[in-house]
């Protein structure tokens, strides 16, 4: 096991940021490598600095590093201009920890966050000098593994993965390192790469898709079917019930270049049980578990003391919602006096602690939320109403009043910020033009608050294209093609006229397209995304380097239909991909749920109510772990308002004609 | 009276691959770690108020790198000696390290050369490859130190060239009146004649690589790097590994450094690393 850095060395010179490739994080472990060792290589399939902050990778790399029987390190894809040197040079991917060729590991294992790195898979397969294609790599070859949200639909990587991981991965690491350390003992002979993988398939949440029969039925998919009666037909997730036998990170990697969210990052709770429609993190993550409140002051002290960081993120889907949440932003902010040891080095506030507050609920950003935040240097907000209008955020369970806005947008102004940022979805079930024009209407509102309290009040205002997720209550949903999401774009922009305190962004339409055939994909979906990784096609994730046309020219060349995989509602009945997949969600709470989003029925939050047994409980025996018996900030949801009074507009969906032609969801047009 | 710490620090090995930024950043975070009460900015982001020397190309060794941190008013504490690692309500007092030497006045590290608690401190909180090798108390008045630094000291390879041809090329360099060299800057290609920045110029040895030269390159009116150099000497060879081994600046008997490297100088004499 030789390090590669002398080789690698001579070209850092020549390519941007060489910084990605050096580790040398405070954190950072150099684990040795030995027979007795099973050595994972946990790979982020986009740039270090996107990937270097992944909570995820960094916690088994602690868990599998503190193992007596296993080693971990990372690896990243190498940026285009690297990757060439690379490839001049015939050196193969390598670890950014001990520089070790990644070919020398037992299992290379991807996070996958989002669809469109699913082409940098394939390339850092390749560049590891493996086949892309599980069938045709060599007994001794590293086993690839796959976990991350995306693994809830596995489908379209099925043929270049060997094992997916579905669900949380701190259990199940151990039982994969058991399994394929026993193998290694054996000497990974000739034949029996086969019989790890059959002993993979038969942990609990892990998803061997070679051991699977595909069947279908013209276009459609008849079913996916176990080879061997010991491979499970329902591969379920695993969820760890209780977070804080989990305080992990507890040594978070301090990287020495500037990463995306360079700030430590304490995670206060996992799952959320808002129940927005659209929302697959909420659905699969389920059910809501906090961290006691003195765990999380002990890693935010801890963790601070020994990073040198001044910043804060309380990590969660929906931060607010967590118990106490005023109190803990509050201990945080003044903590920083005791940590950093001095009250009055230059101005009280100098050495105070920013906090950071990832995914704000508007009916939760209070004004005391807000002064105790804006204590320290005031950090970036953003809110996420998702849609324009009432009726709609009723369809999507967005349950968050224009009122509950403009009062989290008058905290914020009214404590000394001047700009913050709204998040919305365009292409949304039953989206009507109506409700796409109430955006801009939202947005001058909140400047106009602005306006009280400050000359400079701006807002940005950030579209995203709706892409229907696997899991969720929309999963039966046709996407809008993109020149509808860009109409809507356009309907946004001209209705915000010459407004010049809001500035708009989008997202672009044709990226939502190519994410979407990647989302709802089956195993067919593999050879597009095969096609377009051999013609180039990497980094779909970065504006410059992404191109539908590639995209549409793959599923052209394969014979597969963008209207059938993307734009096209499903039905109640249709075998869906990822059916074999289990998130703990009953099928017909799925279908249900889509069918009183359609009514304008909302749900409230199982949370602070009764259950409405959705199965992510019921089913792996566990509960939320909750320390407030009521929404912690009040807000709308979760107190008693009145949920069902959505459908005083009437809501149809029709079935797509063909792509292209008019508007993809009912009322569109 | 302010006062500011200034910081000799080393940047060896693969750490050379960090930008001047990421070093800022880098340093920020170790201040903080050790908890020495420098001053921050005012206003609603308090930063901390940093100052670097001259900037250090990307992928650049050094063994002569400054930083300067202006501390808070009552970071000095008047009279006596200090115990090692003793705070007081303002945060730590910076205190020599006990047993080497005897204690500063104020229980300080003097302008004198030293090796303090705050060096050691500093150097654990930074990453492999930046070492802190020397810390002076200096007045917060005078010129910034990108302003007073006047020459340079550098250590370079020419890959693949043996010494006797380095020799020849440095003579030949150092007869010619006049070196033109091209550059790009801000995305325009401009040449220089940049002989009379070269003060020294000479083969020191040779490492695996090829042959290693030092010099002596001006810092004014701007820093011209040892790559420029490389095109002139050996247009079909490249640059190996550069090392910044000193900043000069002009003081009252003649040329000075900034701060000198004392105890710690032993860690530096390993060669150029690889």
């Amino acid at each position: 096991m030789t390090t590669l850095w002398p080789r690698l060395e001579p070209l850092l010179p020549r390519v941007s940021k060489p910084a990605r490739y050096i580790g040398c994080e405070d954190g950072m472990q150099r684990p040795t490598a030995g027979p007795h060792l099973t050595s994972w290589l946990l790979a982020y399939p986009d740039t270090y600095e996107i990937g270097l902050p992944n909570q995820g990778l960094q916690i088994l790399y602690e868990l599998l590093n503190e193992r007596p029987d296993a080693s971990a390190e990372r690896t990243y894809a190498p940026w285009i201009d690297l990757e060439a040197e690379m490839r001049a040079a015939g050196l193969p991917l390598f670890s950014v920890d001990t520089h070790r060729a990644a070919g020398d590991f037992d299992i290379i294992a991807f996070n996958l966050s989002a669809e469109l790195v699913y082409t940098n898979v394939l390339n850092c397969i390749d560049l590891a000098g493996l086949e892309v294609r599980a069938a045709r790599r060599n007994d001794d070859d590293p086993l690839i593994g796959a976990g991350g949200h995306c693994a809830y639909n596995p489908e379209p990587l099925a043929d270049f993965v060997d094992f997916f991981v579905i669900g949380d991965g701190e259990e199940v690491v151990s039982e994969i390192t058991e399994a394929v350390g026993a193998w290694k003992r054996t000497g990974k002979r000739p034949g029996t790469r086969s019989t790890i993988l059959r002993d993979l398939a038969g942990i609990e949440g892990v998803y061997v898709p070679a051991m699977y029969d595909v069947a279908y039925d013209g276009p459609a998919l008849a079913a996916v079917t176990p080879k061997y009666p010991d491979v499970p037909a329902l591969v379920a997730k695993r969820t760890v019930a209780d977070l804080a036998e989990w305080p992990y990170p507890r040594r978070q990697l301090v990287p020495v270049t500037e990463v995306v969210h360079d700030r430590l990052s304490v995670e206060v709770f996992r799952g959320c049980t808002r129940g927005c429609r659209f929302c697959q993190a909420g659905m699969i993550t389920r059910p809501v578990r906090e961290r006691p409140a003195a765990q999380v002051r002990e890693m935010v002290t801890s963790g601070l003391e020994r990073s040198g960081y001044d910043e804060v993120s309380l990590m969660s889907l929906s931060t607010a919602d967590y118990s106490g949440i005023a109190e803990l932003v509050r201990d945080t902010v003044t903590g920083g006096n005791i940590t950093a040891g001095a009250s009055n080095t230059a101005g009280a506030d100098a050495n105070r602690i920013s906090v950071s507050l990832p995914s704000m609920r508007v009916d939760a950003f209070t004004v005391d939320v807000a002064a105790q935040v804006s204590r320290a240097r005031r950090t970036g907000l953003t809110f996420a109403p998702e849609a324009g209008s009432w009726r709609l955020r009723q369809i999507i369970n967005k349950l968050i009043t224009e009122e509950d806005l403009y009062g989290a947008v008058r905290s914020a102004y009214s404590q000394g910020w001047h700009r913050m940022k709204l998040y919305f979805l365009t292409g949304l079930p039953s989206e009507m033009d109506p409700d796409t024009e109430a955006i801009a209407h939202l947005a001058a509102a909140c400047t106009q608050i602005g306006q009280e309290y400050t000359k400079r009040a701006s807002v940005t205002v950030s579209l995203g294209g709706f892409v229907p997720k696997p899991h969720t209550p929309f999963q039966w949903f046709g996407q809008n093609p993109p020149e509808e999401l860009a109409r809507k774009v356009r309907l946004v922009r001209s209705a915000l006229g010459r407004n010049r305190r809001v500035q708009l962004k989008w997202h672009d339409p044709a990226a939502s397209t190519a994410e979407g055939i990647a989302s709802r994909g089956d195993r067919r979906v593999g050879a597009v995304i095969e096609y377009v990784w051999r013609k180039g096609g990497t980094f779909q994730e970065w504006s410059e380097r992404f191109d539908l046309a590639l995209w549409e020219e793959a599923m052209a060349a394969c014979g597969l239909s963008l209207d059938w995989y993307v734009y096209r509602h499903r039905g109640e009945h249709e075998v869906l991909p990822w059916d074999h997949i289990g998130a703990g969600l009953h099928r017909d709470f799925l279908w249900h749920d889509w069918q009183d989003a359609l009514a304008g029925h909302g749900l409230p939050d199982c949370r602070w109510t009764p259950c409405y047994d959705c199965g992510a409980c019921t089913e792996y025996g566990i509960e939320h772990m909750v320390a407030s018996p009521v929404a912690p900030n009040g807000g709308s949801q979760g107190t008693g308002q009145d949920l069902a009074t959505g459908h005083l507009v009437p809501v149809e969906l029709r079935p797509r004609q063909l792509a292209g032609a008019g508007a993809p969801s009912g009322g569109g047009a | 009276m302010s006062l500011r710490l200034r910081v000799r620090f080393s940047k060896v090995g693969k750490i050379r691959f960090i930008g001047h930024r990421d070093v800022a950043r880098v340093t920020e975070r170790a201040v903080r770690k050790v908890g020495l009460p420098v001053a921050y900015s005012q206003g609603f982001s308090p930063r901390m108020k940093l100052s670097f020397g001259l900037a250090l190309p990307t992928g650049y060794e050094s063994e002569a790198e400054f930083v300067e941190l202006p501390l808070v008013a009552d970071a000095v504490r008047d009279g006596g000696a200090a115990e090692p690692g003793a705070r007081h309500a303002a945060g730590p007092v910076i205190v020599c390290r006990g047993g080497t030497h005897a204690p500063c006045e104020r229980g300080l590290p003097s302008t004198a050369p030293s090796y303090c608690t705050v060096a050691g401190a500093l150097s654990e909180a930074l990453p492999v490859g930046m070492e802190v090798s020397a810390v002076t108390l200096v007045d917060g008045r005078g010129p910034s130190l990108q302003a007073a630094v006047h020459t340079c000291g550098w250590q370079f390879e020419i890959v693949g060239l043996d010494a006797s041809a380095a020799a020849k090329a440095v003579a030949d360099l150092l007869a010619a009146g006049t070196v033109v060299t091209e550059r790009v800057h801000k995305g325009e290609t401009v040449s220089s004649n940049i002989r009379p920045s070269v003060e020294v110029l000479q083969v020191v040895g040779c490492s695996d690589r090829g042959a290693v030269l030092s010099a002596e390159l001006s810092a004014t009116p701007r820093v011209v790097r040892p790559s420029e150099l490389v095109p002139a000497l050996a247009p079909a060879h490249e640059m190996g590994i550069a090392r910044r081994t000193h900043q000069w600046t002009s003081g009252a008997a003649g040329r000075a450094e900034p701060a000198v490297p004392a105890m710690c100088a032993q860690r530096h004499k390993e060669p150029i690393s690889g």
